[in-house]
């Protein structure tokens, strides 16, 4: 099919006529559910039978309603059942195309393909062809990216494929805990709580636990609920990135992973302005990274921006020195912020166990309180430590690079020339200890990165060994 | 090296505006204490603490603040760039590159437009990059929208 040919109104795939109903009838649930109770209160089961082909109909005419059109400048998309949209997107704007199979689509074999463009696109606004059939995605990525990009060889470089050793930075994530919670939560919310505290089911639970006394149950019950949410963790991820491989095509950076539900991305390499290698603490203890793209047109947080999830720090480090071929940028030594920078650290890190002491000493306390206060203000000691030896930055004409953080350490690595803006922020007690937070803002990633808590008088100096133009102008001394 | 201070300061009626800017909501405030004492004067130290620290906040917001805020204010243009330094307990000084200007937006609350103030927003690439200089009469404003406009060329090259 040449482009040409594609320059009249499309529908997506067929197969749609089968997944739109079966999502309507999922949507529309307490519709379904009040026809069922109208057809038996009336005796007429006609009634249900009419809310069900209403459902489904409405599934139905979401297909036929749905279109849309590839033309030379830009690709639009009309949906709407009663009430009609129109959304269009310019083709030269379009910075990434990324595609997303659920496991009904995947049976199907359907894909949903979304386009992103620089602006930020939430829920409705956001273009997505939800869904076309897999075989077409090669093609309409192809006919999508065309205008804002080279022809595509399909030789690509396999820069990373996910190894089952990276499981090892999993079991340590809070992703576990936060699931088990979310259950807890919606079978409360679904009113188990108290069909559960007369139950026989409860009460045996109880009498458990008295004839082994209640520390012993609690410490089962914590160990329980840690190894299912190691367990979920390790799960998850191996689900979600299992199979995860990461290419690059010429100009095109190419992201794939998902067992269960996969998930495509497509970056456009001349939208790169840099990565954030992000060493959250419990990963950094392993030796273990994930990579973040800094990249205009993609959200900087994220899902959107992901580009490899923990995995060894070396993994991390070379993919990222092989896409901005600059090594000494995203390993090199960083120029340390010096004492007051340092100084901030303890005082923050320790004014709580600092005001916990003088409660403690003012108000009666039982006695097992001060050894926990101890174990407290050692982690603070070791925060501050940790913190004060992370901060750092690295700059020269090309590239920013700046260091922060403990229990969520990152490197930021920017192009220079995205940066289009620089602020100096002094707080109060900043500038009595004479440090400044300087801030270079990007059209990329998540629009602005710190350098936190330089020494004031070498901000501006930063600012300019990056961007000519702070040292070229009306106000600049030297 | 490091950046000279920006020449202007804002309108002289700058630091009248904020202060009645700010005293509007604190005002209500103190009619609702007000209002409180004359219906249940019972507990005279609570009131006496409420009203307190509403002294307290008109002091600092109203009388403080305003003044800080106009000695720190100061915003320039040259042919490159725009450089602007505001705030008060948090300072901040930021300077942006005409050439990757996207907009340059003048707005009037309905104070403003009673003393004849306006706000100009030079917007880029970046949500974190736009900068704003407040409270600038009305024919500066419009002085500096169209030396802006002049420069930038709008359209260009803005670095996404």
């Amino acid at each position: 099919m040449t482009v040409h040919a594609r320059r009249v109104w499309q529908r997506l795939s067929p197969r749609m006529l089968l997944v739109h109903p079966v999502h309507e009838v999922l949507r529309q649930i307490p519709l379904l559910i009040g026809s069922v109770v109208l057809g038996s209160a009336t005796g007429n089961p006609l009634w249900t039978l009419f809310g069900l082909a209403l459902v489904v109909g409405y599934g139905v005419a979401r297909w036929f309603t749905t279109t849309y059109r590839i033309d030379a400048d830009e690709v639009r998309l009309r949906t709407g059942v009663l009430q009609r949209k129109v959304l269009s997107v310019p083709r030269n704007r379009i910075r990434s195309v990324s595609t997303d199979a659920r496991l009904l689509h995947r049976l199907l074999g359907l894909t949903v393909l979304r386009v992103s463009t620089g602006q930020e696109a939430r829920g409705d606004a956001a273009f997505a062809l939800d869904a076309v059939e897999a075989a077409q995605v090669p093609r309409l990525r192809a006919v999508l990216l065309a205008d804002s990009l080279a022809p595509v060889e399909e030789t690509g470089r396999e820069l990373a494929r996910w190894q089952p050793s990276w499981l090892r930075y999993s079991p340590l994530s809070f992703t576990g805990l936060a699931m088990i919670a979310a259950a807890f939560g919606l079978v409360y919310q679904a009113g188990a709580g108290a069909a559960l505290q007369n139950s026989q089911l409860a009460r045996s639970g109880v009498e458990v636990a008295e004839r082994f006394g209640v520390a012993a149950s609690l410490v089962v019950a914590a160990v329980v609920v840690l190894v299912a949410s190691v367990v979920l963790s390790v799960l998850r991820s191996l689900v979600t990135y299992g199979n995860l491989v990461l290419r690059r095509d010429a100009e095109l950076l190419h992201l794939e992973h998902g067992l269960l539900r996969v998930r495509e991305h497509t970056f456009d390499m001349r939208r790169l302005r840099g990565g954030t290698l992000r060493e959250p603490l419990l990963v950094r203890l392993f030796g273990g990274a994930r990579l973040d793209a800094v990249m205009t047109g993609v959200g900087g947080a994220g899902e959107a921006s992901l580009l490899l999830p923990p995995c060894p720090r070396a993994t991390a480090e070379s993919v990222l020195s092989g896409l901005i071929a600059r090594p000494d940028v995203v390993d090199g030594a960083l120029l340390a912020h010096g004492p007051a920078a340092t100084r901030r650290r303890w005082t923050r890190a320790l004014t709580l166990p600092a005001v916990l002491l003088v409660a403690m000493v003012a108000l009666p306390v039982p006695g097992w309180l001060w050894p926990v206060w101890v174990v407290l203000t050692v982690c603070c000691a070791l925060l501050a430590v940790d913190r004060s030896r992370a901060l750092g930055h690295r700059v020269d004409a090309d590239w920013l690079v700046a260091r922060a953080g403990s229990l969520d350490r990152r490197r930021d690595c920017i192009a220079a020339a995205g940066i289009i803006g620089w602020t100096v922020r002094q707080t109060l007690l900043q500038r009595r200890a004479g440090v400044a937070t300087l801030i270079a803002a990007t059209a990329a990633g998540v629009k602005s990165y710190r350098v936190i808590d330089v020494p004031a008088e070498l901000a501006w100096t930063i600012a300019a060994a990056a961007s000519s133009w702070v040292a070229d102008n009306a106000w600049a001394r030297s | 090296m490091h950046l000279a201070e920006p020449a202007n300061p804002p309108s002289r009626k700058a630091p009248m505006v904020w202060a009645i800017g700010a005293a509007i909501p604190w005002l209500i405030l103190a009619a609702g204490q007000a209002v409180w004492f004359a219906i249940s004067p019972r507990l005279p130290w609570v009131h006496a603490l409420a009203a307190a620290s509403t002294v307290l906040g008109i002091v600092v917001f109203v009388v403080v603040a305003p003044l800080w805020r106009y000695r720190v204010h100061r915003w320039d243009i040259d042919a490159n760039a725009v450089y602007t330094r505001s705030g008060w307990l948090v300072q901040e000084r930021r300077i942006a590159p005409i050439s990757r200007v996207q907009t340059v937006d003048t707005e009037r609350g309905p104070l403003d437009q009673l003393f004849g103030l306006a706000n100009v927003t030079v917007t880029t690439a970046s949500s974190a990059g736009a900068v704003r200089i407040v409270a600038l009469d009305s024919d500066v404003a419009d002085r500096v929208v169209a030396q802006l406009t002049d420069i930038a060329a709008l359209g260009g090259e803005d670095a996404t």
